[in-house]
């Protein structure tokens, strides 16, 4: 596979970043991940911790280096998600579960399947144009779907955060997935979350997301929706993908990532942990920090042992 | 950014079961020391330290690091990781090999075998004009010999440059300083974002979309071997896509060295990269096989282009 990917993840005007992102990939198979921690309810960026963390590690333990089928792959990692959050709450004591959208997407064999929850967002698109992105669960949309608002009115409409599917909470999510979606070189998948495409239209997305490379388009974009949004701005989070046909002339660029080279049960990954508390994030890094240098020493000492 | 300079530990400092003799030098991104270990033999260490995100006070043990900074440090030091994982992986005469990788301090040290001799650059420097072309030949057929096991690994350099090319004091040379390993990692934290050497990196280097492969190294093997000649690196490449003011030495250097060493040099430093040796082996025999040098002395060249083809057969 080859792609280049940029991810960001800030606070905006709030004090806390509720929202995870993550994105890991084996030889075979990239999980990208986008998770909206639930303000108005306790720990929402616990919820979304739990869910990014846990779908990254099954991920991690199914790809190997190909996921044996991307679609139940999603749905059962998702359960299992939602499972650990209540789990969660209820080792934690704590009065209700926490809760989170999600917006996951699973690249293989050259084409993607995602799914989602609530109103974290999926774009994508081809040669500067917007091919298709997911619906919110939220009550705006419904109201839209059934004609009571028009899409242009959504964004004032005060109903906007109320969604009614997400991972947590007292109710099972409802999760919709995507068909197989076959990729083209150069396409873009964008998963983002409502701080970020809240503040602008659809087309100011797409056009600010296809100016340029994505570790400039992406914060330039991220920029942008924060000013629009102003004093109050909401977190604001993407991870973005530009996907590349591996024949493709030009296709490699210094950012672009190959993974052809790649051991059969190697993974990357990057999580970020930008709003996590302070011992959280501490706690993460060192596991992945004592795990590289066991790998390193593992790797001299195989090469030792063979001379 | 101010980038204030770190301090390196001191002399006779014990880290892990190693104990500091001194520094050797002070990079952007690492600081590498001469060392001990617990049986008295000598290594070198690489400690990560990168100057924009932390600083070590004059006296103190422990680089201090920024809230705001925090994560980019933890970040950066993946980087490091993997320059370690390339190395680990590698096991050449030509190569530096590493011998451990420990945390202290607040951040992580690669430690490898010390090298008695001094960097390519350092003895372009004195020699400025008259390295010898017996030299430049035997240095950069073994050179390459590493960079084909590094090919080999489907690992890419992409930092050759004389400063990263050492001599050992019996004239074998060792591959340095993986360091641009990070820069795959590295396309979304520009803090971090590897300083290509002006003059050393192929154009593709500087330009997005453009396709990195081993004929990318190739480009930078052709700039050492033009420092070599010249004393000097070339034009910067994103330059002299602009604007060629590149001179052949096969032109400019004509009868100080044999015509066909200044034509491979040449031949590496095209910008297109389809018109570059087609592969290091390629460049390699080019260098060792030699049709047309007066000077050279009959029976030194025989014994060592013998030498150099039993190690071509391998790997
Ligand atoms: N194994 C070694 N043996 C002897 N000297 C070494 C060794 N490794 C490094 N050095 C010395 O340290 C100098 C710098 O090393 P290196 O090129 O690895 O790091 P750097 O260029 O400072 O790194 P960075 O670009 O990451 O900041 C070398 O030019 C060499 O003089
Ligand atoms: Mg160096």
């Amino acid at each position: 596979m080859r792609f280049t990917i940029y991810q960001e993840s800030r606070p905006g005007k709030r004090r806390d970043n509720q929202d995870r992102i993550a994105h890991c990939y084996s030889r075979d198979a990239l999980l990208m991940l986008v998770a909206d921690g639930m303000g108005g309810h306790l720990h929402g960026e616990v919820a979304a911790q739990i869910a990014v963390q846990r779908i990254a590690e099954r991920f991690q333990a199914e790809a190997r280096p190909l996921l044996p089928d991307p679609q139940l792959f999603l749905a059962r990692a998702i359960e299992r998600a939602h499972q650990a959050i209540l789990d969660h709450a209820l080792d934690h004591h704590f009065p209700e579960a926490p809760r989170t959208t999600l917006v996951a997407c699973v690249i293989q064999r050259g084409a993607a399947y995602w799914a989602h929850a609530g109103d974290s967002r999926l774009y994508l698109l081809r040669r500067g144009h917007l091919v298709t992105r997911t619906r919110d669960h939220s009550r705006t949309q419904l109201m839209i779907d059934q004609g009571v608002i028009k899409a242009e009115e959504a964004h004032l409409h005060p109903g906007r955060n109320r969604i009614y599917s997400c991972l947590g909470g007292n109710f099972n999510p409802q999760v919709e997935y995507s068909p197989r979606t076959p990729l083209r070189d150069g396409d873009l998948l964008a998963l983002c979350t409502d701080g970020v495409w809240g503040p602008i239209d659809d087309d100011g997305l797409v056009v600010n997301l296809t100016a340029g490379v994505l570790s400039q388009a992406v914060p330039r974009l991220l920029d942008i929706s924060e000013r629009k949004a102003g004093p109050t701005a909401d977190n604001l989070s993407m991870v973005a993908m530009c996907w590349h046909d591996e024949h493709a002339v030009g296709a490699a660029t210094v950012e672009s990532i190959s993974t052809r080279t790649m051991e059969l049960d190697g993974f990357e990954s990057r999580l970020d942990l930008s709003g996590t508390a302070p011992g959280a994030t501490a706690e993460f890094d060192e596991d992945e920090i004592e795990r590289a240098i066991r790998e390193i020493n593992a790797a001299i000492h195989k090469i030792d042992s063979r001379t | 950014m101010p980038s204030q300079a770190n301090c390196a530990l001191p002399p006779g400092f014990q880290l892990d079961q190693y104990r500091i003799e001194r520094q050797l030098s002070l990079g952007g991104f690492s600081i590498v020391y001469l060392a001990r270990d617990a049986h008295g033999q000598a290594v070198a260490i690489k400690e990560y330290l990168p100057n924009s995100l932390a600083l070590r006070k004059e006296g103190e043990t422990e680089p201090q690091v920024s809230e705001e900074h925090r994560l980019a440090f933890r970040y950066g030091m993946k980087c490091f990781f993997e320059e370690g994982r390339s190395l680990a992986k590698l096991m050449h005469p030509n190569v530096v090999r590493v011998l451990n990788f420990f945390r202290a301090n607040g951040t992580v040290y690669m430690v490898m075998q010390f090298e008695r001799g001094r960097t390519l650059h350092d003895y372009i420097r004195k020699h400025r004009g008259e390295v010898k072309e017996l030299l430049i030949r035997a240095v950069f057929a073994r050179m390459l010999n590493g960079l084909r096991e590094v090919h080999a690994h489907k690992l890419m350099h992409l930092d050759i440059k004389p400063s990263n090319i050492y001599l050992r004091n019996d004239g074998t040379p060792v591959l340095l300083d993986f360091g641009a390993a990070r820069q795959t990692l590295m396309s979304d934290q520009p803090v971090l974002k590897p300083m290509y050497t002006p003059g050393y990196a192929a154009p593709e280097q500087y330009e997005k979309g453009a396709q990195i492969g081993p004929w990318t190294d190739i480009y930078s093997v052709g700039a050492s071997l033009h420092a070599c000649i010249v004393g000097s690196p070339p034009p910067r490449a994103d330059e002299r896509t602009q604007q060629d003011t590149l001179q052949p030495v096969v032109k400019t250097q004509a009868g100080r060295y044999s015509r066909q060493l200044l034509e491979l040099t040449d031949w590496c430093l095209h910008l297109d990269p389809q018109q570059r040796p087609p592969s290091v082996y390629a460049l390699q025999k080019a260098l060792i096989h030699q049709d047309n040098a007066p000077e050279r002395p009959e029976h030194w060249f025989s014994d060592l282009g013998s030498r150099l083809r039993s190690f071509i057969g391998r790997s």
